[in-house]
């Protein structure tokens, strides 16, 4: 049976943050307030002596745990494979990248760590027995446009089964099953002046799944006409993909389950009636119920359009704990 | 310009940051602040592109101190800057050698900053998303 705890990734405000509107404190305060029953920290947007953990942050950590009843449960690490000028980093280097943040994950006192697909199949291999000896689960997050079903994914699930590893895996993201339009994106491009015929049309060579190239000659003089819809095209064709039905991601969601170490509640935008129109969380919840899956399903709000991220965030968390409700 | 993405949360050139520095007891210069317009910190080796002009001139790059981290770094040195952490919620302050100061009142600063998102590539060979964290304003100089 799975046992399912709901959290908040930081990143969900980081607007406030970032404005200046909230300190540290202030999100971490609002986000137990929100329901969270811990969080997810994006060490290269939050912590302050980054790459490293200092005692002073450590200190400020254990200070927010005690006054607001929640700490951080995942560290999400980045895999900054083009940090240089001139050249990528080798595997070498990013698996000491890797370590670096596992060592700074358990200062922490995170036991899931969030990497990303930078790091090879092989890299992966490479850090398990750090993973391990630190007690931190490494999870590769799988995003839009991948999903459990893609080669790049089944490459690393090779890996993980060789190694037999219980330290490496998976973070998914719920954005990777969406089966609608973006929801911001397809408003703005709305409030540009595009007709709605035009996205229509264009949402329908997505789901037909006309490849990107036939998509843009086919819209070309709607595109020059309506010059926002290429970055709507594109969007549609990148990080925001969508397709029919999510059936066959979410039985890949299944199998891949016991190399899940944290989930991604991804979403745009929830309405009053706590519904998320491009991502159906109607059908992916009830899936993750009926898994043996333990761990936490982290609200994780992509600030696109700009609507409020405490009432947003809100929204997601009563969404989820609503779903799981009926799931019981 | 090619394409390049844009996320701003903060204005890039900091209101009121304008000023004169001193060493000696004399005026050697001035400085101001700026934020990276993105969501999260990065190391100064992504920076691609940097540059200062104010009131319509560019100032030479030797001229400039990039300040973070308690420490000062010249532009041509960004890309060997990859242990330099530049958090997304600190400002950096730049400061211009310019004995004698800037007259009083209002100047117009304007920064090129150019950086690529290194976990986001776009191709093969190195190549990662171009952000723009440009930005500009007028500063009252206050001393």
């Amino acid at each position: 049976m799975a046992n399912i705890k709901t959290g908040i990734t930081l990143f969900s405000l980081g607007t406030p943050y970032l404005k200046g509107e909230l300190d540290l404190e202030g999100v971490i305060r609002t986000a137990a307030e929100m329901g969270a029953e811990g969080y997810e920290i994006v060490a290269s947007q939050m912590i302050p002596s980054y790459p490293y953990v200092s005692d002073e942050f450590i200190a400020f950590i254990n200070k927010c745990r005690d006054k607001y009843g929640i700490g951080p449960t995942c560290y999400a690490a980045n895999m900054d494979r083009g940090m240089l000028r001139d050249r990528d980093l080798t595997e070498d280097e990013m698996v000491a990248r890797a370590i670096t943040d596992i060592i700074s994950a358990n200062r922490l006192g995170c036991t899931v760590m969030r990497e990303q697909y930078l790091l090879s199949p092989n890299g992966l291999k490479r850090i398990a027995p750090y993973a391990e000896a630190y007690n931190v689960k490494v999870g590769i997050e799988i995003h839009n446009p991948d999903s459990p079903i893609t080669q790049p994914i089944l490459d690393y699930v090779k890996v993980i089964e060789e190694t037999g590893s219980k330290y490496i895996g998976f973070v998914p993201d719920f954005g990777c099953f969406a089966t609608a339009p973006n929801k911001p994106y397809w408003d703005r491009a709305l409030a540009a002046g595009a007709p709605l015929e035009a996205l229509e049309q264009m949402a329908q060579l997505r789901y037909d799944e006309v490849p990107q190239e036939e998509a843009m000659k086919t819209m070309m003089p709607t595109l020059q006409k309506y010059p926002v819809l290429f970055s709507t095209l594109s969007s549609m064709y990148g990080f925001v993909q969508f397709r029919k039905s999510c059936k066959a991601e979410l039985e890949g969601l299944k199998r891949i389950i016991p190399y899940c170490f944290e989930m991604h509640g991804k979403f745009h935008y929830v309405d009053e009636n706590l519904h998320e129109p491009a991502i159906p969380y109607e059908e992916i919840i009830p899936v993750v119920a009926s898994t043996d899956y333990d761990g936490y399903i982290v609200s994780e709000f992509e600030d696109e359009g700009g609507y409020p991220a405490v009432e947003q965030v809100t929204r997601h968390v009563a969404m989820v704990k609503k779903l799981l409700a009926e799931c019981k | 310009m090619a394409f390049a993405m844009r996320m701003n949360f903060v204005d890039v050139v900091v209101s009121d940051s304008l000023k004169h520095y001193y060493v000696d007891g004399k005026r050697m210069g001035y400085q101001f602040d700026i934020r990276l317009s993105y969501y999260r910190g990065h190391f100064l080796s992504v920076i691609d592109e940097f540059g200062v002009k104010v009131d319509g001139f560019e100032v030479p790059v030797e001229r400039i101190k990039f300040c973070i981290n308690g420490k000062e770094f010249s532009p041509v040195e960004f890309d060997k800057c990859y242990t330099e952490f530049w958090q997304v919620i600190e400002p950096a302050t730049i400061r211009v050698f310019y004995p004698g100061g800037l007259p009083e009142g209002e100047h117009q600063i304007d920064v090129t900053l150019m950086f690529h998102s290194p976990y986001m590539p776009i191709g093969p060979d190195h190549q990662y998303m171009p952000v723009d964290s440009c930005g500009s304003k007028t500063l009252a100089i206050t001393d």
